[in-house]
């Protein structure tokens, strides 16, 4: 059971990462590797804001600050300087592993002594139950701070989907999809895309850098290896997430990338536990993106073949 | 409301490729006016609507609009004053987008874009209306993803994007040169109604005589990057499609001319 609860909790935060891929990758049509340092960033500003005992909730958006700061950057090189958008992500990337370490001071700021949004939402349920620790969901023993937490980031994620959801239907953010989907029209019609592109790539780090702030909050410390795979993990997520909702419409999509990271991390989950060796994990998500990209296409391949 | 003086473009210069598309156009275009442009391939008339559209900026010369100076003005910019019909249908709108969501985008062409719902009733309301008036049943059909309409309809709409606010400058791009001739005579049906009714001002390019005779107040005929006729009042009026093909026919001989001549010389010479 415990296993379950974890494996949905960093399902739920990922999802956030999984949101910010969508993004950049399925809105914009960007491949964005900033991810793997904007992650790290959001995590290692929370952390290290937490240990000098700023609130939780200040240090959480912080995080997410850096994170569309670095995704603003991202986009102004690609953009105003005119570098490739896959050059301009990895220059950024490498920059923020530096400044990863400079913010944290060291390379792992453990977090278990200090408060944080996990443990705020712990006390808050201990609070509303009446002090009980342990928690009894259809006969399973379940720790109140795991079911807390759980809660949390549920309700976390369904903020940030039906937010983004809401985003993407105003004027700026319709703007915004049909850059991606149609960049030639929608400059046509007076928006500026380079802008866009700037204001897109800052709010997928932004959610980027919250999953990386709450991943490290849930784990219980910060480390400047933490992001490295990140954007192929998301990407894992928003293509599970497309192959489950099968559709294009935008409510879906974003349900879909959210389902798509929870039911990731549970089959990784599974996998682990079954006797996979941990250190193959980035390879079995790489090759199953690897996979995923490219079975679509060798399907219609063979049966377009005759016989 | 359109002046060119005297731009000039030349693409990938100081190369083997180098193209001067453009060798000193001179046009000026009077408010409410309808100018069709023909021309060879490569003669300079799509470079032309591009470069008056802001696609590049010209190496030499200006543009102003409505009596503004926009040689200088980035293409989003120019969108303000600017209403476009590409050739490829698939160009003017954005596929997976609903056919509301297109409409809501050009219904905002050169405004500020906050944080407003873009399916506004009032907006859904006119969009219905004025996609009645197309005569497609479209109508019904304006939650679906634009991408799945056919390149007729795609076009019909891209006309009613470009000219949903009233542009100072209407730009057409051979904008039914990628559909069948029925769909053709359709959307160029719409675009001379819209066109006479909120008397836009319009630079059309066409590859068809058919379209060059019958429609406009004006023809100009271009020719290795300038413009080498310019038919206005009665005389557009007498021009026919015969007149049109002689002309370029005579454009043809000249250019032989040109390709014999030098292997004259180069026979004598060389």
């Amino acid at each position: 059971m415990t296993l379950l609860i974890g494996a949905l909790t960093i399902g739920l935060i990922l999802s956030l990462l999984a949101l910010g891929v969508f993004i950049s990758f399925r809105v914009f049509d960007f491949p964005d590797i900033t991810a793997d340092g904007s992650t790290t960033l959001g995590a290692s500003i929370a952390a290290i804001m937490l240990v000098n005992g700023v609130s939780p909730l200040l240090a959480t958006a912080a995080g997410a600050c850096g994170g569309v700061l670095a995704g603003a950057t991202t986009g102004v090189l690609h953009t105003k300087f005119k570098i490739n958008g896959l050059l301009a992500g990895i220059l950024v990337m490498t920059a923020l592993y530096s400044i990863n370490l400079h913010v944290m001071g060291r390379s792992n700021v453990p977090l278990l002594a200090v408060p944080s949004l996990a443990t705020q939402a712990e006390h808050l349920a201990g609070w509303l139950l009446g002090g009980t620790s342990d928690l009894d969901v259809l006969g399973w023993e379940v720790a109140i701070r795991d079911a807390a937490v759980l809660m949390l980031m549920g309700g976390v994620v369904a903020l940030a989907g039906a937010l983004l959801y809401a985003f993407f239907r105003t004027n700026l953010g319709t703007a915004m999809r049909a850059t991606g989907n149609n960049a030639q029209m929608i400059r046509a019609l007076g928006v500026n895309v380079g802008n866009m592109t700037i204001v897109g790539l800052a709010v997928s780090n932004g959610l980027i850098a919250l999953a990386g702030a709450l991943l490290a909050q849930y784990q219980g410390f910060a480390d400047v290896q933490m992001g490295i795979g990140m954007v192929v993990w998301g990407l894992a997520s928003v293509i599970i997430g497309e192959a489950l909702v099968g559709t294009t419409a935008l409510g879906l999509v974003i349900v879909g990338a959210v389902m798509g990271s929870v039911l990731f991390r549970l089959l990784i989950a599974i996998a682990l536990r079954a006797g996979l060796n941990p250190n193959d994990l980035k390879l079995i998500t790489a090759l199953f993106v690897f996979v995923a990209l490219v079975l679509p296409n060798l399907l219609t391949r063979l049966r377009r073949r005759p016989g | 409301m359109l002046e060119v003086r005297g731009i000039k473009k030349t693409f990938n210069a100081g190369t083997p490729n180098e193209v001067r598309a453009l060798q000193g156009v001179d046009l000026g275009i009077e408010d409410g006016s309808f100018v069709v442009v023909i021309g060879t391939n490569g003669s300079g008339k799509s470079t032309l609507l591009n470069a008056v559209a802001g696609t590049f900026i010209v190496d030499a010369g200006s543009i102003s609009i409505g009596g503004r100076d926009v040689t200088h003005w980035p293409e989003h910019r120019r969108a303000q004053l600017i209403g476009r019909v590409f050739q490829n249908p698939f160009s003017g709108t954005a596929p997976e987008m609903s056919i509301a969501e297109n409409i809501a985008l050009a219904a905002r062409r050169g405004q500020r874009r906050g944080l407003g719902w873009a399916l506004r009733s009032d907006v859904m309301e006119a969009m219905r209306d004025r996609v009645h008036r197309l005569g497609m049943g479209l109508e019904d059909r304006l939650d679906n993803p634009i991408g799945t309409l056919s390149g007729g309809q795609r076009q019909a709409l891209t006309l009613l994007m470009a000219t949903w606010l009233k542009p100072h400058l209407l730009l057409l791009d051979e904008h039914t040169a990628a559909l069948d001739p029925k769909t053709a005579d359709q959307v160029i049906h719409v675009s001379e109604e819209v066109i006479t009714r909120d008397k836009l001002t319009t630079l059309m390019v066409t590859h068809s005589m058919h379209q060059a005779a019958n429609l406009g107040d004006r023809l100009i005929m271009m020719y290795q990057g300038r413009i080498i006729h310019d038919l206005a009042g009665a005389e557009k009026q007498r021009a026919r499609v015969e007149d049109l093909l002689a002309r370029f026919e005579d454009v043809r001989r000249r250019e032989q001319l040109d390709e014999s001549a030098a292997e004259m010389l180069r026979r004598a010479y060389v």
